[in-house]
């Protein structure tokens, strides 16, 4: 059977594709009058933009609008419904710091603010393609508020991708993404088999085939999804000098850079142009993701294993395993914060620059959280002990990253923990349904 | 009220035992503990046995497929009125529950169907729970190696292996 998705019923950060390159802002909110809080979604809610018009958008800009276990708490959500919220999402992002790895420097005391606080309540996401459309946006945000002191802005974070689509490493980012069942259109070569519609939205069928759920009424839970949201700080000159020291000739740097990240900076894959960059393979949606490792490379002689897009995406190379790796996707949302380092520098400048990253998961024990814990910052999936991913791995306690190589696998020692965690928290993304649902009280 | 530890040479390896941060049991750095206690059907014991020998032929194909159990044993009790299982196993428990439900179940359902009194089938969503409540924490556990898992041993015996022919070849 077709399936059907209630596009005008889903929040558009989760289908639309972005207008490339964008700008936007997640402007974050305490809430201490719960009906103040019902008054701002309930004026909010006709301007929500939806996923309805995502193929065709009228404007090239979104405003949308996420919560937290407390601003569902806040907005007086009963007790029995919140208790059935999944426990990751209950307990908040911080409380999670051992099993996900953000200790040390990642550290959730060392959070940037709201991140980590007890104030973190509801979340304006908002995307443009410029940033008159941006303001026009925020605009609406700022109107829906007055004379509402009960709902407070304490935050805002300004992120973009920017015009040549690169993250502060130099990486194309964005490349590769699911495919969801009902979404329209056909998989691009290399997106595999369509995901079912349940591990991205709560009220369709799931890769387990059951009814991804949430609870309380349908109308709550009904095309929801969960945001796992990371602001990754990136040291991008610890990072360029991190190369140039293993490095001995700059197409070394660039061969290393890709070894540890399974694509050269222009985004051509290793596993289709494994000894130079080819930046056209780049450019071609056809092409850029058109691969897999079962059969074309099980040892990893192209694409590593430990390298960063086959951990956090291992596509076939899992299939003599337990381990079923349609459960555990993510539909990433990444996009940049601060300016970028420019080109040759290598010292530090101690601007703050990284990567905010929203994972859309339906069920973040299994996919968000599965990714951090199992194939990020472990390694013994791939038979490669405590080695971690190294571009985004913590590194604060072990330190080699070793790929295969003819004649002798080579091996660095001594990483550095190259992006470090300066924030994390599971939002709900309800479905406009649910939203009204909330906006009524709750009735 | 614990006793303290009186420091001397023999306490200078003591293994750091922590609570398994995210699912039941102990651990000690990789290496992870699960016992659990269950009731036994009252025809439980002789179906079990009927059935034994077939699933522990089975055994090293299926815990092949898992890569992480270190070691697996079952008891019948107290006049087979009770079951014990006892696992220990590399890294996470909790995350690989859907997994192992969609992979090993066939295997499970062989021996825990009709013994084990509330075990329905490996798939039911209803089965954290039932594990949950015959779980008991080990008061005392100590693992060999607790930093190298099932696979790291088959990697290094690989090696070892290699090695082995190039010394042969050069010889």
């Amino acid at each position: 059977m077709t399936q059907i998705l209630d596009l005008a019923d889903i929040q558009a950060t989760v289908l639309r594709n972005r207008p490339m390159p964008y700008c936007g802002a997640y402007v974050f909110l305490r809430i201490d009058d719960p009906e103040h809080a019902r008054t701002l979604l309930y004026r909010l809610i006709p301007k929500i933009t939806t996923s309805a018009d995502w193929q065709k958008p009228i404007d090239h800009a979104w405003i949308n609008i996420v919560l937290t276990y407390a601003g569902l708490a806040r907005l007086g959500l009963s007790q029995q419904i919140l208790d059935g919220f999944p426990m990751e999402f209950r307990v908040s992002m911080a409380a999670r710091k051992e099993f996900l790895g953000d200790i040390g420097e990642s550290d959730p005391s060392r959070w940037d603010y709201p991140f980590g606080s007890q104030d973190l309540h509801a979340a304006l996401v908002v995307m443009a393609r410029d940033q008159d459309s941006l303001e026009a946006k925020l605009a609406i945000g700022r109107e829906a508020m007055v004379g509402l002191p009960g709902v407070t802005v304490i935050g805002q974070l300004d992120v973009a991708l920017p015009a040549n689509f690169r993250e502060h490493f130099g990486f194309v980012d964005g490349i590769s993404r699911p495919f969801i069942e009902g979404q329209g259109g056909s998989p691009l070569p290399g997106q595999g088999e369509p995901l079912k519609a349940g591990e991205f939205f709560l009220g369709y069928v799931n890769e387990l085939g059951e009814l991804a759920r949430g609870p309380g009424p349908q109308t709550l839970w009904t095309n929801a999804t969960y945001l796992s949201l990371r602001k990754l700080h990136q040291n991008v000159a610890q990072f360029r000098r991190f190369l140039r020291q293993r490095a001995k000739t700059p197409r070394d740097e660039e061969l290393i850079a890709a070894k540890m990240v399974g694509r050269w900076r222009s985004g051509c894959p290793l596993a289709l142009s494994p000894d130079r960059d080819d930046p056209e393979i780049g450019k071609d949606p056809m092409r850029n993701n058109a691969f897999a490792y079962y059969d074309d490379d099980p040892k990893g002689l192209k694409t590593p294993a430990g390298s960063h897009i086959r951990r956090v995406n291992p596509r076939d190379a899992l299939q003599d395993t337990i381990v079923n790796s349609r459960i555990h996707r993510v539909f990433r949302r990444g996009s940049t914060y601060g300016p970028m380092l420019p080109e040759g520098i290598l010292e530090d400048d101690g601007v703050a620059r990284g990567n905010v990253i929203a994972f859309v998961n339906a069920n973040p024990a299994r996919q968000f959280e599965f990714v951090q814990s199992q194939w990020v910052n472990d390694g013994d999936f791939i038979s490669a002990g405590h080695d971690k991913d190294p571009i985004v791995g913590n590194h604060a306690e072990d330190s080699q990253y070793t790929f295969p190589a003819r004649p002798v696998r080579q091996r660095l020692d001594g990483l550095p923990s190259f992006v470090v965690t300066r924030g994390g928290q599971h939002v709900f993304l309800p479905g406009i349904g649910g939203l009204r649902w909330l906006a009524e009280g709750c009735r | 009220m614990a006793t303290k530890v009186i420091e001397s040479e023999r306490t200078a390896m003591a293994q750091k035992v922590t609570r398994h941060p995210d699912g039941p049991g102990l651990r000690i750095g990789k290496r992870g503990e699960l016992t659990g206690i269950g009731k036994v059907t009252p025809d439980g014991a002789r179906i079990f046995r009927e059935r034994l020998p077939q699933f522990q032929a089975e055994a090293a194909y299926w815990e092949n497929r898992i890569g992480t159990v270190q070691s697996f044993r079952l008891f019948l009790f107290d006049n087979d009125t009770r079951i014990l299982f006892s696992i220990v196993y590399d890294g996470d428990f909790k995350p690989y529950v859907e997994d192992l439900m969609n992979d090993v179940s066939p295997w499970m359902d062989q021996i825990f169907g009709g013994v084990w009194e509330g075990y329905t089938n490996f798939k039911d969503p209803a089965l954290m729970d039932l594990i949950r409540n015959a779980q008991v924490t080990a008061e005392f556990f100590y693992a060999a190696y607790p930093e190298v898992s099932c696979r790291d041993v088959q990697k290094m015996k690989r090696l070892s292996a290699a090695v082995s022919e190039m010394l042969d070849a050069a010889s």
